[in-house]
């Protein structure tokens, strides 16, 4: 199989979702400078209400803005990372803001749950809700978002977004600590994974440090860009395990249930999984299989339905709306995920979360996910699946597979928002340490680094956006940037009250 | 009356005037900066030598007509539709707000909102072009449906665009205003 | 809260008297209508005032006192004021006073409810321009629409004045300016109607003048034409031409030809139309441009039929399901055979498509450019414009208000002006209702349309399909 472009970052149905507790309210600045308004309502996600640090010697705190074209009102993995890894950022003290583009008629500046500030600014989206990119455009706005909340560390998101890069660049441009989380793996063989690491690389080389959400990302990401690997941390991404619970009422039948939730796309190896279905039915009469999701690739499976005559077997269920996911997933007992490539497959640590079992081809960095007794690894091949297959099942009838609610509790403390965003406060520390290469070393490291013509050229572009600067910082300068009132982090304005209140509730419960 | 000098987003040097009548009237007027003399010579000039310069390779007087033309209708409408002058707004307690904006040629834009409509006058921010500033805008509902929340939203000293310290002066006596009808409306 | 008091400018030179009124409980706001003045007998003003209040349906009260002193305060005259609200009894009874000296007015207001003392804001209005506005967008709660309404009521109210006898004497702005000349007045009033129907009367002399030139030549020249057999054989000729497609060079000679010859056919029937046209524009110009719209419509149905054509020949048909089909080698050969024929045929067609897209088009903005004159021709108020324009406070928006001169310890000051409405909202708000539908489609779906080849309709069509 080829290693394709591969997305972890993608708005699918599969993918961990948190829908912010977004009020879609106009809430004014003014608030905030009279505290008029009395604490918010408390944030839904439950692993945000953990007892807050003890107050021990002052921790540095930081000002963090987290830029990516991907957010809510998108849905998908990398839209909720930024969400709950911010949310934890916040109860921790830093200041948080978002930076993203509009979406439809949400544009300009909300507050979401604790004072979590997103701009949502008016750029062009070009595709595949990416914004369009000159390396020039957004340099005045973002400047003026980065002066006006004192930004004292960019933290960039996906490698598909353009405005995350281009927010790399002007902060290095203004000198600003830079981090970048990678969400996706790619290939090295396509003209377009060749552009796109080339441009990586560009990107990364002078970046203060890179995040991957697990070791093959990370020896993937070291090798496209072409980066010392003592800069790349890893921090897997993280589930909300209460969101992900098993049935405990399902009642017990003879009949077999095997769960696909997936894109029907070619890289989650939806052929695969049209070869395997009249394999596997043909061989047991009580096998069901039940696909969630919503593709290209779909017809295939209709085909193969048509074909077959297994219209009352085979149920596609098309779109799933993040929070029908967990109702599908308990519906079956065993998970069978196809992905031809995956950097860190969330689906399979959601349904082990719900009591599946997970057999799954051992591709990108799944075999780092789960441990060995709750996941079937295979190739990437029909035989190879179907034999998994067959093994779980066999172990199902014989009733030697742990139960749900063992695999939930031992699922729940592998990965946890707390655990990400305390891991990720320790880059932004180191990262606060070291300083941000001046102008001239710049230059000089992207012309050894990424090659003479492409450095040159991307030298030439650090030049003119230099000159941009000055030229902005001639006509607004930045003592005519009003600094912006906080609504998180140490001086916020109007969760400070918020959060005391939960702070003594929290006392009171312990 | 007090007067107060403040700048703008641009760095421009903007007055405060607070005229308070009583508790309930009060009367803000922030006046923008003049037309400068060297900005209206430079565009004269600009579009002069351009003129001239079309003058000497086509050889047509025209074209210095539509220059002289161009530069006073330019102008005129300059001073007519875009220069406001001052903007003011007046807040009266029992009766309603009244936004006037005034043109550099003495047009005058009033809008009266009743207080029946009014909810509420906050600071909000918004994305405008390269910048994101801060604004006082009044918040309006609809008097038949009070529950259904924010109906409009209207921005005010829109052209001077204050800073935020300004804005923040501003607000705190239109809060006391309102504060003072509510109290008495309880 | 404030009591506000709405007081017409026209009394502020009143003798002293009564105010009569209406009182606003909801808002706490009083509006004077007028003031009445000495002598009077209390019950036949009260029953003046009941009688008006079976008329209109809105309650009148005596609200209080005015006192205007030309020198200094009397004090007399005090006491007997401060009397008369044991006689008309109303909650609260205002207290006005006033010199001729000063700008500064006392208000005083007594027996409230709660005994409190409260401030009084004053607010001077102009009766005359508050009765004749209407006032647009406002709602029922608002208490400027609700003031307004009171005085557009109580027009029966000025009916009589001070100068007229009868039992009760009124000040209110019927009787300012009755001594200056009513004939002013009416000059005024009368300027704009009169201007309006010579201009009229000049337009309709200069266009009837035209109409006559117009129309004189082509009816001449008519027949001058068809007497004529020369004329008959010039048609055969032209038909002649038309049917030969062999001896045509190639194809697009063969279309120009076609279309010269087309036009040559009928010229002289254009003649004739344009003279019908003309003669229509009595019944106002409105019709004659929906006929001429008919008319070419009719005369370039063959470009429409041939556009229709070509559309449906190059639109395809595409379905965006996906079949999976087995073939047998000879069907696929074959197929291949039918496409390659269709390829080197492209050209062609296209040229074709092009050609009378092309024409379509042009077609389709005459029409539309007329059908626009139309639209607006009907649509547009000439009667609310024209007000706005010459009486800009019959049309309010909403009202202003400007700060007078203000001392401490006196009632706040206040002048209530019309806001105009905009000339744009005149439009949005007085335009007639129109039952032409406006194309949906952006300019990027109609490029797309005509890159597929669907077929594109003028406007009305669109919403026959729904």
């Amino acid at each position: 199989m080829p290693e394709t472009v591969e997305d972890a970052g993608s708005r699918s149905a599969e993918e961990p979702i948190h829908p912010p507790v977004s009020r879609r309210s106009l809430l004014p600045v003014s608030s905030m400078v009279h505290s008029r308004r009395e604490g918010r309502k408390p944030c839904s996600s439950s692993n945000l209400s953990w007892p807050p640090e003890p107050a021990h010697a002052p921790r540095r705190t930081h000002t963090i803005c987290m830029v990516s074209d991907f957010f809510y009102p998108n849905m998908g993995g990398v839209e909720s990372h930024i969400y709950q890894l911010s949310q934890c950022l916040i109860a921790r003290g830093h200041k948080v803001i978002i930076v993203t583009h509009a979406y439809g008629d949400r544009k300009g500046i909300r507050y979401l749950t604790n004072g979590l500030k997103v701009y949502y600014l008016p750029l062009k989206v070009m595709y595949n809700q990416s914004t369009a990119t000159t390396l020039l455009h957004s340099l005045p706005l973002l400047r003026y978002i980065f002066v006006r909340e004192q930004i004292s560390v960019v933290h960039s998101h996906s490698s598909f977004s353009a405005m995350a890069h281009d927010a790399l660049f002007h902060a290095k441009t203004m000198g600003l600590h830079t981090v970048f989380t990678d969400h996706s793996l790619f290939g090295f063989a396509d003209v377009s994974s060749v552009l796109t690491n080339k441009l990586l690389t560009v990107s990364l080389c002078d970046t203060n440090h890179i995040i991957c959400v697990s070791y093959t990302s990370k020896e993937n990401t070291v090798l496209r860009a072409a980066l010392d690997p003592k800069i790349v941390s890893v921090i897997p991404n993280a589930v909300d395990p209460t969101d992900f619970t098993p049935d405990l009422q399902k009642e017990k039948s003879n009949k077999i249930t095997i769960v696909v939730v997936s894109r029907l796309v070619y890289r989650k190896g939806v052929d695969l999984l049209g070869g395997i279905i009249p394999e596997m039915c043909q061989k047991y009469p009580e096998l069901h299989f039940l696909i969630g999701g919503e593709g290209p690739k779909r017809i295939i499976l209709e085909e193969v339905r048509e074909r077959y005559q297994l219209h009352d077997r085979v149920r596609l269920l098309g779109a799933l709306e993040h929070h029908q996911v967990r109702n599908v997933l308990v519906e079956g007992e065993i998970f069978l995920n196809t992905s031809l490539t995956e950097a860190f497959c969330m689906a399979i640590v959601e349904a082990a979360s719900c009591g599946l079992q997970v057999v799954t081809t051992k591709v990108g960095g799944i075999p780092e996910v789960l441990p060995d007794n709750f996941i079937l690894l295979c190739e990437p091949s029909v035989k190879s699946l179907c034999i998994g297959l067959e093994k779980a099942i066999d172990k199902l009838r014989r009733g030697t597979l742990p139960s749900p609610e063992t695999i939930h509790n031992t699922v729940k403390t592998f990965y946890t928002w707390r655990n990400v965003a305390k891991r990720t406060e320790q880059v932004y520390d180191r990262v606060a340490k070291e300083t941000v290469l001046p102008i001239s070393e710049r230059l000089e490291r992207l012309v050894n680094h990424c090659g003479v013509v492409t450095g040159s050229i991307f030298a030439l572009f650090v030049v003119i956006s230099f000159l941009f600067l000055v030229f902005l910082r001639w006509t607004t300068p930045d003592y005519l940037i009003d600094i912006a009132v906080d609504a998180s982090g140490s001086k916020a304005a109007w969760t400070q009250e918020y959060c005391s209140k939960k702070k003594t509730k929290n006392f009171l419960i312990k | 009356m007090e007067e107060k000098e403040y700048s703008d987003i641009y760095g421009n040097t903007i007055t405060l005037q607070q005229q308070s009548y009583s508790d309930t009237c009060q009367d803000f007027t922030i006046t923008s900066s003049k037309v400068s003399i060297r900005s209206l010579t430079t565009w004269t000039c600009v579009v002069w030598i351009i003129a001239y310069v079309l003058f000497v390779c086509t050889q047509q007087t025209a074209v210095l007509t539509v220059a002289i033309l161009f530069s006073i209708v330019g102008l005129l409408l300059y001073l007519h539709l875009v220069k406001v002058d001052h903007e003011s707004l007046l807040i009266l307690g029992s009766l309603g707000i009244q936004r006037t904006s005034t043109y550099a040629s003495g047009r005058e834009n009033t809008v009266f909102i009743e207080m029946c409509r009014v909810q509420d006058v906050v600071i909000n921010e918004g994305i405008s072009m390269h910048r994101v500033n801060y604004y006082l805008c009044l918040l309006l509902k609809d008097p038949s449906d009070p529950q259904a929340g924010v109906s409009q939203v209207i921005p005010v000293f829109q052209s001077c665009q204050p800073r935020l310290d300004c804005l923040v002066e501003v607000y705190r006596s239109c809060q006391e205003v309102l504060a003072h009808r509510n109290k008495v409306a309880s | 809260m404030a009591i506000k008091i709405f007081f017409p400018t026209s009394c502020s030179a009143a003798e002293s008297g009564l105010l009569i009124g209406r009182w606003m409980e909801e808002h706490r706001s009083a509006v004077i209508l007028a003031t009445l003045q000495f002598p009077f007998i209390p019950a036949s003003v009260k029953r003046h005032l009941s009688q008006l209040e079976q008329v209109t349906g809105m309650s009148l009260s005596v609200l209080g006192t005015w006192s205007h002193s030309k020198a200094e305060a009397d004090e007399k005259m005090e006491n007997f004021l401060g009397e008369l609200s044991s006689i008309f009894k109303h909650q609260p009874w205002l207290r006005m006073a006033r010199e001729t000296t000063s700008k500064f007015w006392d208000c005083r207001i007594e027996s409230l409810e709660d005994g409190a003392s409260e401030d009084v804001v004053l607010v001077y209005y102009d009766q005359r321009k508050v009765m004749l506005s209407e006032l647009h967008s406002a709602s029922e709660h608002s208490e400027i629409a609700a003031m307004f309404n009171t005085v557009a009521k109580n027009q029966l109210l000025f009916a009589n004045d001070k100068y007229d006898e009868g039992p009760v004497r009124l000040t209110h702005w019927q009787s300012e300016g009755m001594e200056a000349s009513i004939i002013v007045e009416l000059g005024k009033q009368a300027s704009v109607p009169m201007c309006a129907v010579l201009s009229f009367f000049v337009s309709a002399i200069t266009s009837i003048c035209s109409l006559r030139v117009l129309s004189g030549k082509p009816l001449s020249f008519l027949w001058n034409k068809l007497s004529t057999f020369e004329q008959l054989g010039n048609r055969l000729e032209n038909l002649r031409i038309i049917s030969s497609a062999e001896k045509a060079q190639d194809h697009v000679t063969f279309m120009s030809s076609l279309l010269a010859g087309y036009i040559r056919l009928m010229s002289p029937f254009i003649e004739v139309i344009l003279w019908y046209i003309g003669l229509s524009a009595c019944l106002g110009l409105s019709v004659a441009l929906s006929i001429l719209s008919d008319i070419i419509a009719l005369l370039t149905f063959h470009i429409y039929c041939f556009y229709v054509y070509g559309a449906s020949a190059s639109n395809t048909g595409v379905n965006m399901t996906l079949h999976v089909m087995y073939f047998f080698l000879l069907q696929l050969f074959l197929g291949t055979l039918l496409f390659t024929i269709l390829l080197f045929l492209l050209p062609t067609t296209a040229l074709y498509y092009l050609v009378f897209t092309l024409l379509r088009l042009v077609m389709i903005v005459v029409q539309g450019v007329i059908q626009m004159t139309i639209d607006l021709l009907s649509t547009l108020p000439f009667y609310a414009l024209l007000l706005r324009l010459c009486r800009s406070y019959r049309l309010a928006a909403g009202v202003k208000f400007q700060m007078l001169e203000q001392k401490s310890g006196k009632p706040l000051r206040l002048l209530m002006q019309i806001n105009p409405l905009p000339y744009g909202q005149v439009l949005q708000t007085y335009r007639l209702p129109s039952r032409r539908c406006y194309p949906k489609d952006s300019w990027g779906s109609l490029c797309k349309k005509l890159f597929i080849g669907e077929v594109i309709y003028p406007w009305k069509q669109k919403d026959k399909q729904h």
